[in-house]
Order: C-alpha cells, then sequence, then structure tokens
C-alpha cells in the first residue's frame, strides 16, 4: 500500500478514463490492461471449455457455433494486450498515485453491498438502502455527522413512499413495517 | 422533539454541511432531516389498512391475518403475470390484499428454483403451467412441480396451426404430406424452446410418423416475434396460442388450419380440431397455481377452497372473457394426477425432439 | 376517411382538464422511472394496471402514454448528468452528453436531448398517425435473413465507438459479446456459461450491466483516487443553446429520427440499435470530429433523437398489426385490452374514437414533456453540484433497487458488484466501456437470427442473400468497410493533385 500524500482536500476532476497521450505511457494503465488481457485469456478457456461441454444436439446449427469462435478472439485479443502491454511497460512512468487505503475501500464497498443484499430481507428496504447510502458516502470521503444519516434517510423514504406506496412495486418491509 | 435532538447534535459536531459553497441559511442544514421527517411520515400514514373480506374464513384459520403473495415467474405482460395480476383483483372481495411479485426468466424455472426455499409456508403461492413443466425438462432444473403442493388449475388456452395468407398449404392433409415427404423442409416457427408451440411440434411429427428429432423449429422469445417470421415467408407453419392470434386470424393475416383442442372452439368455429383432421393429438397450454411443498393437508384444503371460490367470483369471470381464456378449473388430487400425466407426456415427447 | 378531422376529434378528447392532469401525472411518472435503472415504463405500468382500472379507458390510456414517453426521456438526464443510464437505450447520450456536462454544458445537453426527443416524437407520432400501415407492411418483411444483414450493418458502422486504440475497443467489445452468451440458448434451451447458478439462467440483463460498468466502476474509481469531494461546475454559459449549438443540432435530431421510427418499428430492431447508428452517423458527418469524446452536442442530439422516434415506431406493429415487440410494448397491449381496445388490423374500424384520443393524447404527453423538461434543464443542472460521494452514494441506492426490481436476489447484487470491479479494471487499463454494452446488445440478436435464418434453410447459407432488402443491406455494409479505406486514399490524390497545380503556377 503506498503511503502517498492523499489528495483529500484537493477538489481536482474526475480522471478522465481515456488513456494519456502516447509517448507518456500511465505505468498502472499498462499494468491494468496486462489484467485486463489476463482476465479475457481466462475467459476464453471458460467459453470454449464450456462450449465443447454442451451436448450435440440435431439443430442445423447448434448452441456452441457461436461461443467457439467467440472463445478464439477473446483469447488472441487477450493475448494481444498482453504483448502490447509487455512492449510499452518498458517506457512506462509513475502516474498519480492512489489515496491511502484505496484497495481496501473498495474491499469495504464490496462488503457493504454484500451486507445490503443479506439485510435487505430482515430490515426492510428504509433502514438498509439508508444504511448502504451512510457506508458509501462515508468510503468516498463525506464528512462524518448526523447530516449523511438525514440525506440517506430522506433518499431512503422517499423511493419507499414512491415506488411501494404510491405505485405498489413491493419492497421488502421491516418488523416496523417500512 | 426530534428537531431538538438534532439540534443539539448539529451544535456538538458542527460539521459543515455537504460541501456546499458560499453563504448558507442556518435552517438550510435541517432540510434533509425535515424531509426525511416527512417522509416517514407519510410512509407510516399510507400504511396498508388489511382489508379482510368476509369470506375466506377457512383460510384466515389456517394462515390467521398474514397476507398471501403470488409469485409470478415470468415477466411482466407475459401469461403468468396476467393470471397472477387477474387473481389478485379476484382474491380482492375474498382476502383483502395480496401481493404479486415477478421473478422472470428462463420458462419459469429461476422462479421455480426459488419458490421451492419456501418450504410449509402456505401464504406463498406461485402459477405455473405447461410451458413450467416443459422448461424443467428442457433446462435440466434440477427442481420440478414434484417439489410443490398442486393446488387448482385455472386457465386453458388451446394453440393453434396457422399458414401466412398466401402460403399454398390450405389444409392439414396438405401439411401431413409435406411432413412425410420432407419433414425438416417443413420449418416451424413458435415461442421459447421447449414451450407448448415446441412440445405440440413434436407431437405432430409423432403422429405423422416423422422423427420428431428433425424437424426444424424455430424458437422465438415470444408469439409476437414468432408470427414476423411467419409473415415474412421464411417459415412453412407457424404454431401460437388461440388467444394470441385471433385477431390475425380474422383479420386474414394469416390462415389457420387447425386447432389443438378436443372439440372446436366458440372463438374459431370454421377451424378443425386436429384430431378430426385426422391428425390423433390434443395440447392445452394450461395454468395453474401450486403451494410449496410441506404443508399441511388442512392448508391445501383451505387454499383449494379459496381459489375454487375464486373462480365463481364475477371479476374472475369477466377476466376469462376479456383474455380469451378458456376455464379449466380443477382440484385436489385429480390436478396432482393430471400434473404428473402431464410430466410423462411432457419429457417423453421432449426426450424425442433431443431436449429432455 | 379523414385522418385529420378524426384527429381533430381525438384532440377534443384529449384535452380536458382531467386529461391534461392524468398526462401530468403520467410524464411525472414516467420521467422518475425513467431515471431510475432497472425499472422502467413497463414494469410501472404492469404495476398500475390493476389501479387504473376505475379510471375511465380515455384517462388510463393518456397516463400510459405518459409512462411510456416519459420513461424514454427520463432516462437520458441521469445519462449526461451522472452517466449512469436510467435505459440502455439513453446509453450513447451518456458518452458525449456527460462530457459536455462535465465541462460546464450540462444545460446545453439536456436542451438539445429535451427538444431532439421532442422533434423525434412528434415526428414519429405523426409518422403513426399517417403512414402506419406502409411502415407496418415494411416491417413485417423482415425476417432472420433480413435481421443478420441489419445486425452486420450496426457491427460494421460501431468501430465509430471503440475509441482511439482498437485493440482495446475489440477487446470491449468480444467482452460484451461474452456476457451476451451468458443463459439458457434460447434455439435449443441449453445453459452456457451459467456453471450451475440458476439466477444466470435468463442471462445477465443489460441494465445491469450498464449500471455496473458505468456507474459503479466510476464510484470505485472516486475510492482509489480519493477524489471523493470533486464536483463539476454546471453551468458555464448564460444562454441554454446557442445559436450554433442549435444550427449543429437540428440536422441531427432529424437524421436521428430517419434512422429511428422505422428501426423501431421493426419487431426485433428495439431501441438500441438506431442509437449506435445514429452516433456511428453523427461522428462520420460532423464538421467537428476533433470534439467527439471530449463532449460534441451532435453526439447527444442525435441518438436522443433515434431513441425517442423508436419508442414512436414500436407503436406502429403493435397498433397495426397487435406485435408487441418489447416488454413495453406487451404491457401497453395488455393494457389496450383491459379497456377492450383489441389492437390489430380492425383496431382503427373496431375503436376508432379511442384509438385517436390515444394518438392525440401521445402528442399531449410530448408537449407536456417538453413544457417540464426545458426550464428544468437548468435545475437539473445543479444537481451536479452535490459533491461526488453524495452522487454516488445515491447513484447506489438506485442501482440496487434496480438490481433488486429485476431480480430481487442476492446472486444479482453479486454480479452487479462483479461487474463493477471488472468496470474498475477496464476504466484504469482505458479500455472503453461502451462497446461492452453494444455487444451485450448486438450479440445475441446476431446470433439468434443467424442460426435462425440458417435452421429455416436447412443450413443453406444462400438465405442470407435472398431478399431485396438483404441485398441492399450487404450493400451498405460493403460501402461502410471500403469507404474508410478508399476515401483517405482518393483524398490524398486530390491532395496531391492541388500540389502538383501549385507546384506548376508558381
Amino acid at each position: 500500500m503506498s503511503d502517498a500524500t492523499t489528495s483529500r482536500e484537493t477538489a481536482q476532476p474526475a480522471p478522465d478514463p481515456t488513456p494519456p497521450a502516447p509517448g507518456s505511457v500511465d505505468r498502472g494503465t499498462v499494468l491494468a490492461s496486462a489484467a485486463f488481457g489476463a482476465l479475457m485469456l481466462v475467459a476464453a478457456v471458460l467459453v470454449i471449455v464450456d462450449a465443447v461441454r454442451l451436448p450435440d444436439t440435431t439443430a442445423v446449427v447448434g448452441p456452441a457455433a457461436v461461443p467457439l469462435p467467440v472463445g478464439v478472439l477473446l483469447g488472441a485479443v487477450g493475448a494481444g494486450l498482453l504483448v502490447d502491454s509487455r512492449l510499452k511497460l518498458r517506457v512506462a512512468v509513475s502516474g498519480p498515485p492512489w489515496q491511502s487505503r484505496a484497495g481496501l475501500r473498495v474491499l469495504a464497498l464490496v462488503a457493504a453491498l454484500v451486507a445490503f443484499a443479506l439485510l435487505l430481507p430482515l430490515l426492510g428496504y428504509v433502514v438498509t438502502a439508508t444504511a448502504l447510502f451512510v457506508a458509501a458516502a462515508l468510503l468516498l470521503g463525506a464528512p462524518r455527522g448526523w447530516q449523511v444519516v438525514a440525506y440517506g434517510w430522506a433518499l431512503a423514504a422517499t423511493v419507499f413512499l414512491v415506488f411501494d406506496r404510491l405505485i405498489g412495486l413491493t419492497l421488502p418491509a421491516g418488523p416496523w413495517g417500512f | 422533539m426530534e428537531r431538538r435532538r438534532s439540534t443539539a447534535a448539529a451544535d456538538d459536531q458542527g460539521e459543515p454541511g455537504a460541501g456546499r459553497a458560499g453563504p448558507r441559511r442556518r435552517w438550510y442544514r435541517f432540510a434533509p432531516l425535515a424531509v426525511a421527517a416527512v417522509v416517514t411520515g407519510a410512509v407510516v400514514v399510507t400504511a396498508p389498512v388489511d382489508t379482510a373480506g368476509s369470506g375466506g374464513s377457512a383460510l384466515r384459520d389456517v394462515i390467521g391475518e398474514r397476507q398471501l403473495r403470488i409469485m409470478a415467474p415470468a415477466a411482466p405482460g407475459g401469461g403468468w403475470d396476467q393470471t397472477s395480476r387477474e387473481m389478485q383483483g379476484a382474491l380482492r372481495e375474498l382476502v383483502g390484499r395480496t401481493e404479486v411479485y415477478n421473478v422472470a426468466g428462463a420458462g419459469g424455472t429461476i422462479g421455480l428454483s426459488q419458490f421451492v426455499r419456501r418450504t410449509a409456508d402456505p401464504t406463498e403461492l406461485m402459477t405455473t403451467g405447461l410451458i413450467m413443466v416443459g422448461a424443467v425438462e428442457a433446462n435440466g432444473s434440477p427442481h420440478s412441480l414434484a417439489d410443490t403442493t398442486p393446488l387448482v388449475r385455472l386457465t386453458t388456452d388451446y394453440q393453434v396451426v396457422v399458414v401466412a395468407a398466401g402460403s399454398p398449404l390450405t389444409d392439414v392433409a396438405g401439411l401431413v404430406s409435406a411432413m412425410r415427404a420432407d419433414i425438416a423442409a417443413v420449418s416451424i416457427s413458435g415461442g421459447s424452446a421447449g414451450g407448448a408451440e415446441q412440445i405440440l411440434a413434436g407431437l405432430l411429427a409423432k403422429a405423422v410418423g416423422a422423427d420428431p428429432a428433425k424437424v426444424s423449429y424455430v424458437a422465438h422469445s415470444g408469439g409476437g416475434e414468432a408470427l414476423t417470421t411467419l409473415l415474412s415467408g421464411r417459415s412453412t407453419i407457424g404454431v401460437s396460442g388461440v388467444s394470441e392470434l385471433q385477431s390475425q386470424i380474422e383479420a386474414g393475416t394469416v390462415r389457420a388450419l387447425a386447432v389443438s383442442s378436443p372439440e372446436r372452439l366458440p372463438g374459431l368455429p370454421d377451424v378443425p380440431t386436429l384430431r378430426e383432421s385426422g391428425v390423433d393429438v390434443e395440447l392445452q397450454n394450461w395454468r395453474g397455481v401450486v403451494a410449496p411443498a410441506g404443508i399441511s393437508p388442512e392448508q391445501e384444503q383451505a387454499l383449494e377452497g379459496l381459489l375454487v371460490d375464486m373462480t365463481r367470483t364475477d371479476a374472475w369471470r369477466e377476466a376469462l372473457d376479456r383474455r380469451g381464456w378458456g376455464d379449466a378449473t380443477l382440484a385436489g388430487p385429480e390436478f396432482e394426477e393430471f400434473v404428473r400425466t402431464e410430466q410423462d407426456r411432457v419429457s417423453r415427447v421432449l426426450d424425442e425432439i433431443g431436449l429432455g | 376517411m379523414d385522418q385529420l378531422g378524426l384527429l381533430l376529434e381525438g384532440f377534443a378528447g384529449a384535452l380536458t382538464p382531467e386529461h391534461l392532469m392524468w398526462a401530468l401525472i403520467g410524464v411525472t411518472i414516467g420521467t422518475a422511472v425513467g431515471v431510475l435503472p432497472g425499472i422502467g415504463p413497463a414494469l410501472t405500468v404492469a404495476l398500475l394496471l390493476p389501479i387504473t382500472f376505475r379510471l375511465e379507458p380515455s384517462s388510463a390510456l393518456i397516463l400510459f402514454a405518459g409512462i411510456y414517453y416519459g420513461g424514454m426521456y427520463g432516462g437520458s438526464t441521469t445519462s449526461i448528468l451522472l452517466n449512469t443510464p436510467g435505459e440502455s437505450a439513453s446509453m450513447i447520450s451518456a458518452l458525449e452528453g456527460n462530457k459536455m456536462a462535465r465541462a460546464g454544458r450540462a444545460a446545453a445537453a439536456l436542451s438539445t436531448a429535451a427538444l431532439g426527443s421532442f422533434v423525434a416524437g412528434t415526428i414519429g407520432t405523426v409518422a403513426l398517425t399517417f403512414l402506419a400501415p406502409v411502415v407496418a407492411d415494411f416491417a413485417t418483411g423482415f425476417g432472420p435473413p433480413e435481421y443478420v444483414a441489419l445486425m452486420a450493418v450496426a457491427f460494421v458502422t460501431v468501430s465509430a465507438l471503440l475509441g482511439p486504440n482498437l485493440l482495446k475497443g475489440v477487446a470491449s467489445l468480444l467482452v460484451g459479446v461474452t456476457i451476451g452468451l451468458i443463459g439458457i440458448d434460447s434455439q435449443t434451451g441449453q445453459p452456457r456459461l451459467t456453471f450451475g447458478v440458476d439466477a444466470l439462467l435468463d442471462g445477465i440483463d443489460v441494465v445491469i450491466v450498464v449500471v455496473a460498468l458505468f456507474a459503479l466502476s466510476e464510484a470505485f474509481g472516486h475510492l482509489l483516487t480519493g477524489t471523493g469531494h470533486s464536483t463539476v461546475q454546471p453551468l458555464r454559459e448564460r444562454l441554454m443553446l446557442s445559436r450554433s449549438d442549435f444550427r449543429r443540432s437540428w440536422p441531427a435530431w432529424l437524421r436521428g429520427t430517419a434512422l429511428g421510427f422505422p428501426i423501431g418499428s421493426l419487431p426485433a430492431g428495439g431501441a438500441e440499435v438506431p442509437t449506435f447508428l445514429s452516433y456511428s452517423v453523427e461522428k462520420k458527418l460532423t464538421r467537428h470530429p476533433e470534439e467527439f469524446g471530449h463532449g460534441a452536442i451532435e453526439g447527444v442530439a442525435g441518438p436522443e433523437s433515434a431513441n425517442n422516434a423508436a419508442a414512436a415506431g414500436v407503436l406502429v406493429p403493435l397498433l397495426t398489426i397487435g406485435l408487441p415487440t418489447s416488454a413495453t410494448a406487451a404491457v401497453i397491449l395488455t393494457a389496450f385490452q383491459s379497456y377492450g381496445l383489441q389492437p390489430g388490423p380492425q383496431l382503427f374500424t373496431e375503436s376508432g374514437p379511442l384509438v385517436w384520443t390515444l394518438i392525440a393524447s401521445l402528442y399531449v404527453g410530448n408537449v407536456m414533456l417538453l413544457v417540464l423538461n426545458l426550464p428544468l434543464a437548468r435545475v437539473w443542472a445543479r444537481l451536479l453540484q452535490i459533491p461526488a460521494y453524495g452522487i454516488y452514494a445515491g447513484v447506489l441506492v438506485f442501482a440496487t433497487l434496480g438490481a433488486f426490481a429485476a431480480g430481487g436476489t442476492t446472486v444479482d447484487l453479486l454480479v452487479l458488484c462483479g461487474l463493477g470491479l471488472l468496470g474498475l479494471l477496464m476504466r484504469q487499463a482505458g479500455v472503453p466501456v461502451a462497446p461492452a454494452v453494444v455487444g451485450l446488445i448486438l450479440g445475441p440478436i446476431a446470433e439468434q437470427q443467424l442460426r435462425r435464418a440458417l435452421t429455416l434453410s436447412e443450413g443453406d447459407p444462400s438465405i442470407l442473400v435472398s431478399s431485396p432488402i438483404t441485398v441492399f443491406l450487404w450493400v451498405v455494409v460493403a460501402l461502410a468497410l471500403l469507404i474508410p479505406v478508399v476515401l483517405p486514399v482518393a483524398r490524398k490524390r486530390r491532395r496531391a493533385l492541388v500540389n502538383v497545380g501549385d507546384g506548376e503556377e508558381s
């Protein structure tokens, strides 16, 4: 985990997803494309294995006819990305650092989503959605305080009012009825 | 009271608000709290009042004041969704508010796999039908209707075999000889793989002595899409539910060759049945209701009684008329027996088609 | 029959204060559900059906028409402002629209979307009024081989969406096609890539993928970079739509409509395909190619009108042949039937006055949307002043609500989460996410129609070029492939000739 100074106070604009200008290649981008290429290779294997496993049918064009070429293409492009990243890694320079414990924060948000899924049937929509809102906002760097809870509760209760009570999409309710 | 408490909290912490720039009035920071309080109040005030009707008292004995929930194992707008929502309307005068929810996908098998987990809960119902029986076979689903308690059969929709208006085929005899000559050359467009239409296609092939595995069946996501393939003149015949095609047949855009009912249908008096045209096939796309496995016999009886009462309500009779569904009420052991024979027949046909 | 007179009678029916109120309620609800990913007009109308039984038929139909058009419109607002498309058909609007919003031009993007939607919706409704039978004839001429050719056209033109790095664009497209393979194969009923998970049998909902790749990955991205406090300057200009904006927008509106209405009326056309085509066309024709990818207004105006024209197009097969071609149309069909309207060839003769009230209410709903949304554009744009942590926490609440409405299981939320992480990786790697969604939408249609066509012909590939429409579409494919190769060569040669001429003069 890099111990770089966090940029919590600086309100810089969101990172642009387009790759940086040619010449200066960001090391992080190169490593991420390599990881993406590797992921595609794994997916290629899965797709091909799954397609081969499909039983023979009497159909003129069977269910495996399209997955097989897609799997091969996935593999080829994935390998291409890996080679491309290997070549670019030599000229890559370090980009802007992540904030501290960035990985942990991502994991915490994933955990919040999973907890949301598990608690929803027990505690009802309004409470769990408020909790999810608060967790996400704090992880993203909202100032701590009751106001985050108030905003989250207002949003969740409004959603519940509109969708459950007015439109009739039944949302899970806790023991207290909402 | 609540407001005063939060004022104290705000004074303690003195946090900046939501990061807004510029001067703010003091009341502004309490806006979210006020909104939250007002909306919560509205949610509490609008809490549904259970208006239990006078009927269904046998049901109240077994489930108490709990609300019935009906799962429609299909997307909004589909047959099971329509059935569930019509039931919801007809049940209103018997037991008050019921809840309908959709779990769409894979011919109802996704809904079924969720439903079988609700073991022994008599407040959970699910609509089902022939298509689910077929999908369970075709998708190799680990669960089947044997893992539920069948309650009643409600409706039926027969299938109709049609050709495009310009097709050279004019009757079932012509179709039979074409199928006997080269079964693969007679392409049949219909609904999803393993659905009622493909089952009928397999039964037709078998009845004329051809190999069901060689049928050129073109699956579509619904009757509407299948109709477009037929209208574009690419497929030899189309198979679809009568209620889906009635207006097309009346307008002459498609020509009906036969229906899959035991007798001619009142809506299509000029269209012969398959059986009277010499093809020994009969198929109904039935829909019914099941409860989870493991409910007690008293609960089962009370639910069956309620649903049979429901089929006698004016709201339900009117719904049958409006949708063009046939009344096929069948309850108790007869329905369970019916489900078993349907499972056997469907699994045999789909095996022969090569989908089993 | 005098259609104009009947239409005027329809207006007389629709323009009562009571009906106007229902239209207002309809477009408001429609906009609200359109904004929320995963909850669309189909589900809303299905849920409201039992309530509206107590209304008289014309009021209910006006309400539904409002929800329908409002839903199409609402999806684009979140696309532009938050990069979170509410419906898959408004994904393309996010590409340029969100860039514009970040450059302080949110009001311009929202205005061109509102005006484009209005123009397209109005032209589409006019076409529905007067050309429905003709368009229906055209639409029923489309069988599987024609769709294969149409998908080929769509695939060759999406190169405009692939971004500057071709390898990464293709990688994204392939990932989308692979996600599209998940679920039960509709021709044979075989589960593919489901690994025994029940919730995957029906495939992964496009909306879940769009929300995960666009919005969730952005929330994750803010977590990595710690830019949760960042806000966007929403309004940098006084005018909502400058003269040059307008001059660049109106041809795009018309082109978008011309693509959207006919393709929308095709039974398997859908509202997404014309938005892809419209974006490609605008990128090819623009005089400001350098702005594409950084907030070109044509890239919002075209797809947005294509989307709304397609929404009107969907009603053509529904009303004229009784063919519901989308989930929403299926629900609307149910609604029609509840009120004794039998859509189909005899609709106009059998239930005349009600049909004309419905069509009139479509016009009314359209005007109502414009009146509501154009002044509100600046208000909506101010939403951007909320810091990123507030926006993305809210988006998460809505995204999980959508995932709940779509499937309602823990697996759906896990899929959402996993795809969000995939989106984060793609974002970090500089892989564009839009092609993945394009592949996810086009891939399954192309595969199923190809296999249907080959089943119909017993494996003979000549069926793919067996009609005039297919031949025409394949010629378009060939031109689309050849022009980028031939045109630069021709241009270079011409420039060389001019240079030679210059040389001789001097």
